[in-house]
């Protein structure tokens, strides 16, 4: 990065009035160059959530364009009115709550087994690996053999303990711990493959050095190792944050919400985009869908803003340096 | 001795509940695809018994037949590889120039602002975007068209523009020069000399574009309708008997065809992949 300005520097001291053609030059070629994006920016990504926004202000159904009202904040005022989203709310924090923090311990296990040189990793990487290559649609087809209530293996497992065969109703009634099952399945080996990168980043003279003056293994997982991870842990953080709130697919495929109109989705995992999803498409309230849906990023950018304000407590600062 | 003799028993006894752990926790990740291919071959009454029956009675290898003769199976797949790989290609491409500009042209007024907008784009979550984006197209009547992939490859995406820009930075700086004496315009030397020597980025980017739009379940079933639908929505929707009910041995031969061309990818090209997820963040 830097050697390219100097380059740039000399040469203009060098010849004066023709840099500058040539600075102009680079200047067309380097817009001309990101020009697709910037116009897939402004049209596709500025323009629709401006167009959200306008449209959350409104009582647009989707066919009302002619008689479509301004309603000012009404449908901000009526998010907070609404019991089913704050029903909703306390559900997708319980599904953050219930996954992120075993999906990162599991995954930052299981990176930690395998950065010790292990006979085979490569082989268990790439198992590990597998299952978050494997589409929700197909996930969720193969975990209804073992979540099914009637029978599934888990019950016709926990069945053979107990007297009575158990009827569990894991894509119902108690769909949070199942649907954590599914999604901690898809995450971990992503989770893993992230860590384990970051701690092959880790200098070994790091821990010999710790070795030599005496350290015990848990103390140089304590002391250097994790701190050293913390930036990596701070990143998987946010991203799963984000994730959690926007988390649809799951309870969507698992409930078959849209797959059949009229079927409501059980109360356990009524996440908060599910909500917004029924608004939106099942009642074509675009309005107040759209109004859920800004509030979410809201939402979202206050989160990101709390744990990037938190990091100066927790993260090891030093290592981003040696990172780049 | 004894103390060298302890330490060795202690590394011993880690050792094995280190492969325990790792043997078990393969099993249990197995498991799912292990059961999906097994029940594909079962008749549905055989699908969940108490006690379970682990293996069919007979392997029903017409649950494969039916796929294809019960839907459109082959259309659909066919369809939705063309997508996938057209839409992978072209935002390939133009994420490669665009991350080309970002990385050569830093000395350039703007690039520095851009570059930041293309990283906040990561973190904006795609549903906000997706809702308003859809009611946009359906009022441009381009819903139940491939046009809201295609627009979209044609912007690039902000993970492989990263990715891309990452990559050309580490680029020497003499054989942009070198080729600009020999006469060539900016585009030739992205075309003919960064583009080829990014072949590792291309095919990184590009299985991450296929997986994406092949595994879609969300944008097909919010903008196709069933003539026009991809394979992830006819997998959760079409496998049905006249009266509406499941039927689940039969979709899940589907599931393992579905998930078949994602695994062969995975075991030849696995090294990109995972060091694109290391590299960008992104997930398969």
């Amino acid at each position: 990065m830097e050697s390219g300005i100097t380059a740039n520097q000399l040469e203009r001291k060098e010849s004066g009035q023709r840099t500058l053609t040539r600075n102009q030059r680079r200047t067309l070629t380097f817009y001309l160059f990101v020009s697709p994006w910037v116009i897939g920016f402004v049209l596709l990504g500025i323009f629709p959530l401006l167009v959200g926004l306008l449209t959350s202000f409104t009582n647009y159904d989707g066919l009302n364009l002619d008689t479509v009202k301004f309603v000012g904040l009404g449908n901000y005022a009526r998010v907070f009115e609404d019991p089913d989203v704050s029903f909703s709310l306390v559900r997708t924090i319980l599904w953050g709550l219930a996954n992120l923090p075993l999906w990162l311990v599991l995954s930052f296990l299981l990176a930690l087994i395998l950065n010790q040189d292990v006979k085979g990793s490569g082989f268990f990487r790439t198992i590990f690996y597998l299952p978050s290559l494997i589409p929700i649609t197909a996930a969720v087809t193969a975990w209804r053999i073992i979540l099914e209530k009637n029978f599934g293996m888990l019950n016709a497992s926990i069945s053979r303990f107990t007297p009575e065969p158990v009827a569990i109703g894991w894509l119902s009634d108690y769909s949070l711990p199942g649907m954590t099952s599914i999604a901690i399945w898809g995450g971990l080996g992503y989770g893993m493959v992230i860590f384990l990168a970051g701690l092959q980043g880790i200098p070994d003279e790091l821990k010999e050095a710790a070795q030599i003056d005496g350290a015990n293994s848990w103390q140089v997982f304590r002391h250097i190792t994790l701190p050293l991870m913390t930036p990596v842990i701070f990143f998987q953080l946010v991203l799963g944050l984000i994730g959690s709130f926007q988390q649809l697919n799951l309870p969507l495929l698992v409930t078959k919400v849209g797959i059949a109109a009229s079927s409501v989705p059980p109360r356990p995992i009524y996440l908060y985009m599910i909500h917004t999803y029924q608004q939106i498409f099942t009642s074509g309230r675009y309005g107040y869908g759209t109004a859920l849906l800004w509030m979410l990023f809201i939402g979202i950018l206050i989160l990101t803003w709390i744990v990037f304000w938190s990091e100066k407590y927790w993260v090891y600062s030093g290592a981003s340096e040696g990172a780049n | 001795m004894d103390a060298q003799y302890r330490d060795l028993m202690m590394k011993r006894v880690n050792r094995f509940f280190g492969y325990s752990l790792l043997i078990l926790t393969s099993l249990i990740l197995i498991a799912p695809v292990f059961f999906m291919v097994i029940s594909s071959l079962k008749v549905d009454a055989e699908y969940l018994t108490y006690p379970i029956r682990v293996f069919p009675s007979t392997p029903q290898w017409r649950n494969y037949q039916l796929v294809f003769i019960m839907t459109p199976f082959a259309k659909v797949a066919l369809r939705t590889a063309v997508l996938a790989l057209s839409t992978a290609t072209l935002s390939a491409l133009i994420s490669s120039m665009v991350g080309f500009a970002f990385a050569r042209y830093n000395d350039v007024k703007g690039n520095k602002q851009l570059f930041g907008l293309v990283i906040a784009m990561l973190i904006v979550p795609f549903i906000v975007i997706l809702i308003p984006q859809f009611i946009l197209y359906a009022r441009l009547k381009l819903t139940n068209t491939y046009w809201p992939w295609i627009l979209g490859a044609l912007a690039g995406s902000p993970y492989n523009i990263f990715m891309f820009r990452q990559f050309f930075l580490n680029f020497p700086k003499e054989l942009e020069d070198a080729a600009e004496i020999d006469g060539c315009n900016p585009f030739q030397i992205y075309w003919r000399i960064f583009l080829p020597n990014a072949k590792p980025v291309i095919a990184t980017v590009m299985i991450f574009g296929f997986i994406n739009v092949w595994g879609d379940y969300l944008m097909p079933s919010i903008y196709l309708n069933a003539s026009k639908t991809l394979l992830g929505v006819t997998l959760a929707t079409a496998f049905k008997n006249p009266q509406g009910i499941d039927l689940k041995t039969i979709s899940l031969a589907a599931s393992v065809i579905y998930i078949l061309p994602l695994i062969i990818v995975f075991f030849f090209g696995q090294k990109q992949i995972l060091k694109g997820v290391v590299t960008s963040g992104l997930k398969g």
